[in-house]
């Protein structure tokens, strides 16, 4: 099985803005391989560095040391992002383009032909359920239609790997029914899925392998079964492994 | 190139959606036509001041439009989160750079399209005749003018804090280079030391935008510039663009996305 | 209930005040010496500071007289201390020296040099293809738009009307409006000798007037004659008034002294209408209130001398049965 995403000693340090402090360190030597055809899901409390190393991932900020790739390519190269889709947390798009203007430019962007845009917008379109409202401007939309707009942008590649950030925020059953039948659909179609999300139910149900990163370090990484493990959920090893002690009830 | 000019499309809808160029273009076809009604005298063959009343509105107009949509377009990507969809696609910050500054340039370039025509109808209407060669000439120039504050600009976007104070600071700019940069060197020769040294180097370092004034002669009928000239100021142009552009990658390659 | 009961008279009361202040005050407002109330609506929004905007159109015609080729305050302005619209109408004092057509001096620098191809660079003016044929100069008109809005900032600068109409007369022929423009002048500046010097010429070449241009000059050699107040004036003929400033020494109030060229244009078209009219002895006259005010008094000498030559040579017929 090919990797399709990998980090090697990935460290990333911000400059704090506290005085005594001289660096935060955001992620701390993490190694990190995802296979093609997976669905993988990275977990950890806020401010763990799922979002530092996603946004390392896409390019957004370079490394302090260590490495990361993309389908082999260093993910400082442009290249590297031309088969990904990237559906941020917060799904904002211009409000003057309509959501098929939207997609075409992101086809553009990818060089998509002419008439394989056209073919993927009306795919897309339909998939999100969004064809009624394919040539309102995107300033109309609610947010539920925002954060499908952003899912139909994230596939307009046919990407071969799908980076979502909490991928269900803010959305209804219903809509959270959708993004697992899409993720579950596109793991049928061999595509690789690399996720992060708060919501370990749905990270049970639809995840092959997860990692849990806490302070900046891989504490866990395995498939859900051997994560699990002697706990009853995933929650309760999540919460064990990164170090959660309950405190006992207060006595009355 | 081809990213480059997806963003730069996206950059001119934005224009031609938002209301900044239709209401600066009726305000300015009202004023005009208000001028053109006076009685002056009780003849109607008097053009130049009409001339210059709709030229100085079209230069006032397109520089407004080309300083606040351009120092707008990366904050409010970044303000508004898009910057990040975008730059997860295969888009390097430079081209999404010259993007912006193509689409930027290219929307100006279509309102002044606008504003010209409207101007040589204007003054065709008194003076039934069109230079068209002086017209296509001012135009030209005038463009090459808002390329380089259009450059002027995005490097700003990325340096100053917010859209209006670097707005702001590009206006004061751009009129104190139109008014005074052809002086500077007589400034210069009466200041002391070391004043005197430092208004030489802004003098040198400036782009000298009054170049691309052909407003004068335009509305007194001279005859066109020589083409060599106005090559040589479109090169002149294109250089301090370039040093522009060059500068706004350089530095948005630093920033923070979010 | 009773709180917005209070509140509603207390408001009631307050513009009560308001209004009482505002009638107490009104009529001491209006007495007020900077008080612009009464005046037009540009004299209430820009005040004194309408002048300095006069300034500037009427300078601004001179730019476009000159095609736009014009000094900036950083050129050298001495060839331009008097607009050139109002010095090549003959009516006006010229402080103009130095050279006009190259101000901009020699390009200090190649920006300078490569500068001076987008803008106008040459010395012309708007009626300089055909000074004599009229027809084609009216390019002229194009200074009239500024030239008009001076006015109506400042309708007490005499200099406005005078340039104004001068243009509309000689070279546009549109004499009605040249009128019209001096008639608002002087309702504007009532004493004004240069306004009437103006209306003079526009009657006798235009209308052909000359009785009309004679009594208009007359008129303004009244009024330029009681600049000094030590001259009784009042309504005494005005060969009175001319024969006691001849008889005078030439001592000219500061007001005169300003502008003698006034008085000279006044007497010496006044005694060439007289000339024409056969009236050699108040052609005289007038040439003697002339002389007095003349740069060049010999050369008025000279024509008194023809004139009392021509006088004598009249006469002499008159003498021979006498003999």
């Amino acid at each position: 099985m090919s990797i399709i995403l990998r980090t090697e000693k990935l460290r990333v340090e911000y400059r704090s803005r506290e005085i005594r402090q001289a660096t935060k360190v955001a992620v701390n030597g993490l190694d990190l391989e995802v296979s093609a055809g997976e669905v993988f899901g990275f977990l950890g409390p806020n401010g763990a560095g799922k979002t530092t190393t996603m946004n390392v991932l896409l390019g957004f900020v370079p490394p302090t040391s260590g490495a990361a790739y993309l389908f082999g390519i260093d993910v400082r190269q442009p290249i590297a992002r031309q088969r990904i889709g990237y559906l941020p947390e917060l799904t904002y798009y211009y409000k003057f383009l309509t959501a098929e203007e939207l997609l075409r430019f992101y086809a553009r962007i990818f060089g998509l032909p002419r008439a394989k845009t056209d073919q993927r917008i009306a795919e897309l379109l339909k998939l999100v359920e969004l064809e009624p409202a394919a040539k309102r401007p995107i300033k109309g939309y609610s947010k539920g239609m925002q954060q499908r707009v952003g899912l139909a942008q994230a596939l307009i590649n046919d990407p071969d790997l799908l980076i979502l950030d909490e991928p269900t925020s803010g959305l209804d059953p219903l809509g959270r029914m959708k993004v697992r039948e899409i993720i579950q659909r596109l793991k049928r179609e061999g595509k690789t899925v690399f996720f992060s999300s708060h919501e370990l139910g749905e990270v049970e149900s639809v995840c092959d392998r997860v990692a849990i990163i806490h302070q900046g370090e891989l504490r866990a990484v395995g498939r859900v079964a051997e994560i699990t493990g002697g706990h009853q959920n995933l929650e309760e090893a999540f919460l064990d492994i990164i170090g959660y002690k309950p405190q006992p009830a207060p006595l009355p | 190139m081809k990213n480059a000019f997806a963003v730069a499309g996206v950059v001119v809808k934005e224009l031609y959606r938002r209301k900044d160029f239709y209401v600066l273009f009726i305000v300015t076809v009202l004023i005009c036509l208000v001028m053109a009604s006076v009685n002056i005298y009780d003849d109607a063959h008097i053009a130049r001041y009409l001339k210059e009343i709709s030229l100085l509105l079209i230069w006032i107009s397109s520089l407004v439009i080309a300083i606040t949509t351009t120092a707008r377009q990366i904050p409010a990507e970044r303000e508004n989160r898009t910057l990040i969809p975008l730059l997860a696609k295969p888009l390097t910050r430079t081209e999404l750079v010259a993007g912006k500054f193509l689409g930027c340039w290219l929307a100006c370039g279509l309102t002044l399209l606008c504003f010209y025509v409207f101007f040589g109808a204007l003054a065709a209407s008194r003076e039934h005749h069109w230079p068209l060669q002086n017209y296509v000439q001012a135009a030209l120039m005038h463009w090459c003018l808002l390329g380089i504050v259009v450059s002027m600009s995005l490097l700003g976007s990325l340096v100053f804090a917010a859209p209006s104070s670097n707005s702001t600071i590009c206006a004061v700019v751009v009129m104190g280079i139109l008014f005074v940069a052809r002086h500077l060197d007589q400034v210069a020769i009466t200041r002391p030391e070391p004043f005197r040294t430092v208004a030489f180097v802004f003098y040198y370092a400036l782009p000298h935008l009054e170049f691309y004034d052909l407003r004068d002669l335009i509305i007194h009928d001279w005859p066109p510039v020589d083409w060599k000239y106005v090559s040589l100021a479109v090169l002149y142009g294109a250089f301090y663009m370039a040093v522009f552009i060059i500068g706004a990658c350089l530095v948005f390659r630093r920033k923070a996305v979010n | 209930m009773a709180s917005m009961r209070t509140s509603i008279l207390l408001a009631i009361a307050l513009l009560v005040a308001c209004f009482g202040m505002a009638a107490h005050l009104g009529p001491e407002f209006l007495g007020w010496r900077g008080s612009r109330s009464a005046g037009d609506i540009l004299n209430v929004v820009l005040g004194d500071s309408r002048r300095l905007f006069a300034n500037q159109f009427f300078t601004k015609a001179d730019e476009y007289y000159h095609s736009g080729y014009y000094p900036s305050m950083f050129d050298n302005k001495s060839a331009f201390q008097t607009a050139h619209i109002a010095a090549d109408t003959g009516a006006v004092n010229s402080k103009n020296e130095g050279d006009e057509h190259g101000f901009l001096g020699p390009p200090r620098n190649w920006i300078d040099a490569f500068g001076r191809h987008f803008f106008p660079n040459r010395h012309t003016h708007l009626d300089e293809d055909s000074p004599d044929d009229l027809s084609s100069s009216e390019k002229v008109r194009e200074i009239l738009p500024w030239l008009k809005l001076s006015a109506d900032l400042d309708p007490e600068n005499v200099q406005t009307y005078t340039v104004t109409a001068y243009w509309l007369r000689s070279r546009m022929r549109n004499v009605a409006e040249a009128n019209a423009v001096l008639h608002e002048g002087l309702r504007n500046c009532p004493k004004s000798y240069e306004i009437l010097y103006e209306m003079g010429r526009l009657y006798q070449e235009s209308y052909h007037d000359h009785e009309g241009a004679r009594n208009v000059w007359e008129q303004g050699v009244r009024y330029w004659l009681q600049l000094d107040s030590s001259i009784p004036g009042g309504n005494r003929p005005i060969r009175e008034l001319v024969a006691d400033w001849n008889a005078r020494p030439t001592n000219l109030a500061p007001a005169q002294s300003d502008d003698k060229l006034s008085m000279e244009q006044l007497s010496t078209h006044l005694a060439q209408l007289e000339e024409n009219a056969g009236n050699l002895p108040r052609a005289i006259e007038w040439l003697e209130a002339a002389k007095k005010v003349s740069l060049t008094p010999e050369t008025l000498q000279n024509r008194i001398d023809l004139l009392n030559s021509k006088l004598g040579q009249e006469l002499n017929p008159l003498l021979k049965p006498l003999f």
